[in-house]
């Protein structure tokens, strides 16, 4: 397969900010968008989350054309997809691109909360995501990756092997999860969310934050030699040892980063970002992989103490920060983090830290045993 | 107590679908997890929930749970000292 | 040259359809008894079809422990998402169940699924429409890309209401899934199949 994929347009809507650029300056500066709630809905427990303002996607959505009858979740994926469709120049309706999306529970809300107007089999992802297809006049039946935490990578090595296979020119990749007090709940039942910022990787990390945020690439398939961010290589595996509890032995994220790491070239290795969620046994769980994987010397990168965990989001908003990241020669401070607090000591830090080399691996992991790898390389 | 106790053993067979067990298949003073009723850390959290729902009893530290959930005698214990309905 | 249909196995018939087969081939994972719908359906589906194509259960073959499980559906874990809604939805008996709410992520059966058969593979749930066979086809192809992907557990698997449910498993070897369109034929015939 000669066929290369190349990322020729992102975009990121935040709290931090509705492009790409203004995210990283802002990760950059050090800001944050996690905020401590005392309730939401029925929940009566303190958590920390970092949530989008609404009057923001409204406001965005009226300068980008975005008008009809759609959801929170169905604009922000539409808000953050036509940003990253008119940078990239493509024409959507053609039946040479293909969508994914990339969700964990796209509009379950509407189960606690019917919205007038909005029919409810949108509930159902793929008639969400129908949604957009029909607002960029797209013929193709979209398809939703819908593999908990670890979607967002998924979907991008999906793309990949759409477009290897000749059938598709573009992927257009989406990721957006909003959190509702579904998600919110559920997490807190399982005693895995912080009442304080999230600090990845330390001693005293207390559990996850969660966050809102829509993330887009535009993947290419050429045959030309250009200068760009490829997509080189991605895995998917699985732990089979638990449906919840991460693999003691690292078991699918060491898999993933031994497959990735073949195509990798170790002295261009900038870092690796990681999934970093805070709780205890995710942290301790990927330093263990990184350690198998013989990548313990690797600098190491963790998100979430600026967006909270974006679940669908996650993959595509942390592979689009780490490119502006390689580019800018910067490993990003892992915000949170004090202390090691990991059996084995893996590179992170709460500083922001100068590197080289023109490849990194986002790495995540997620329910259902399930892990993910992938590796971008940036061409001069 | 006796019967406190059988009845903790029936919410807790009903509420983790323990279905081929009965409640005299569970020994009072063995560990309710490690061998035995083959239960895990999802297990254990909804055991919380049972503690909430049924007696009133809030449980903020799920690490808090290991020592109480160590078998039917002291978690019918703690429930009988701790609960608000 | 000829080459046989796939191997297959469909279900359809309800619940009680689901613990009787687990009771008479089954038996003796008792995990099964905390699955939503969803993982019961999809759990029972392929062990019946590992039986019938007379797979053995063997740790440290690698040809099979890298097999890959790709799961489609189109109402992903909306049964466990209702039934999870209705422990937050009262304010006054509001105990959000874990139990409950990890069985809200469709990929949770695929886990469910490789935890059983020590399957260390690529594990993967796509949302679509409808089981539409051309799509399903080509998704597939496009996992044996994959380099340890030699075959994959592969199926439908739908749950609007708890009894309510469709599912089926086949097996596909990367000879299958050479000719896309023929194999998008043979998932057809599975599908009507589903549908009887």
């Amino acid at each position: 397969m000669d066929r290369v994929i190349r990322c020729i347009a992102d975009n990121v809507v935040s709290p931090l900010g509705t492009t790409s650029r203004s995210n990283y300056d802002s990760v950059k500066a050090g800001r944050s968008g996690l905020e401590r709630y005392e309730s939401m809905g029925n929940i009566t427990t303190p958590f920390v989350l970092s949530r989008v303002d609404r009057k923001v996607i409204d406001g965005l959505c009226a300068e980008l054309g975005i008008s009809g009858n759609y959801t929170f979740f169905e604009k922000f994926l539409l808000c953050s997809s036509v940003q990253a469709v008119r940078d990239s120049g493509i024409d959507a309706s053609s039946d040479r691109v293909l969508f994914i999306v990339s969700t964990t529970k796209g509009n379950v809300s509407l189960l606690g909360q019917p919205e007038e107007g909005i029919a409810q089999e949108r509930v159902l992802l793929a008639k969400a995501a129908r949604e957009v297809t029909w607002f960029f006049g797209n013929p193709n039946s979209p398809i939703v990756v819908c593999n908990a935490c670890i979607s967002g990578v998924c979907a991008q090595i999906e793309a990949m092997r759409a477009l290897c296979t000749g059938r598709y020119d573009y992927a257009v990749v989406i990721g957006a999860d909003e959190q509702s007090p579904f998600i919110i709940s559920g997490f807190l039942s399982f005693k895995a969310i912080s009442d304080e910022p999230c600090r990845p990787f330390d001693k005293d990390r207390k559990g996850l934050n969660l966050g809102e945020c829509a993330a887009t690439v535009v993947l290419e398939a050429s045959d030309v030699k250009d200068s760009g961010w490829e997509l080189v290589c991605g895995a998917i595996r699985n732990d089979a040892n638990h449906i919840s509890g991460p693999s003691r032995t690292g078991e699918g994220s060491y898999l993933c980063l031994m497959e990735v790491r073949k195509e990798c070239r170790r002295q261009e290795l900038a870092f690796v970002n990681v999934h970093g969620t805070a709780t205890a046994y995710n942290d301790e769980m990927e330093s263990i992989a990184l350690y198998r994987a013989g990548l313990i010397d690797v600098p190491v990168t963790g998100l979430k103490g600026y967006y909270g965990h974006t679940m669908g989001a996650a993959g595509i908003m942390e592979s689009i920060l780490s490119m502006y990241a390689v580019r800018d020669n910067t490993v990003l401070a892992t915000r949170g983090y004090r202390e090691q607090g990991t059996t084995y000591p893996v590179s992170v830090s709460s500083e922001t830290r100068e590197c080289k080399g023109s490849e990194f691996i986002k790495l995540l992991s997620g329910f259902g045993g399930s892990n993910a790898a992938l590796l971008y390389r940036f061409v001069e | 107590m006796e019967e406190m106790i059988l009845k903790l053993k029936q919410e807790i067979i009903e509420v983790l679908n323990l279905e081929d067990i009965k409640p005299e298949d569970i020994d009072n003073d063995a560990p309710l997890f490690g061998e035995g009723l083959g239960l895990d850390s999802i297990d254990a959290l909804e055991l919380i929930v049972l503690m909430e729902k049924n007696y009133g009893i809030k449980l903020q530290d799920p690490a808090k749970g290991k020592e109480i959930f160590k078998s039917i005698n002291v978690m019918a214990d703690y429930i009988q000292k701790n609960r608000t309905r | 040259m000829e080459m046989k249909g796939l191997d297959y196995v469909v279900l359809n018939q309800g619940n009680a359809q689901l613990t009787e087969l687990y009771r008479a081939h089954i038996g003796d994972w008792p995990k099964f008894f905390k699955m939503d719908t969803l993982s019961k359906a999809g759990f029972v589906a392929s062990e019946l079809l590992l039986k019938k194509i007379g797979e053995r259960r063997c740790e440290g073959d690698e040809f099979i422990q890298n097999r890959a499980i790709v799961l489609f559906g189109s109402t992903a874990s909306l049964c466990a998402d209702r039934n999870y809604q209705e422990t937050i939805q009262d304010k006054d008996n509001y105990y959000p169940s874990p139990a409950l709410f990890v069985y809200t992520l469709p990929n949770i059966v695929t886990g469910e699924i490789a935890i059983r058969n020590h399957w260390r593979g690529e594990t993967s749930f796509y949302v679509l429409e409808e089981p539409d066979a051309a799509q399903m086809a080509f998704h597939l192809a496009c996992a044996f890309q994959d380099s340890v992907t030699e075959s994959i557990l592969a199926g439908w698997v739908d749950s609007r209401m708890n009894d309510d449910f469709q599912v089926f498993m086949t097996i596909i070897r990367k000879e299958d899934a050479a000719d896309t369109e023929r194999l998008a034929g043979q998932l057809q015939l599975i599908i009507n199949d589903l549908n009887k």
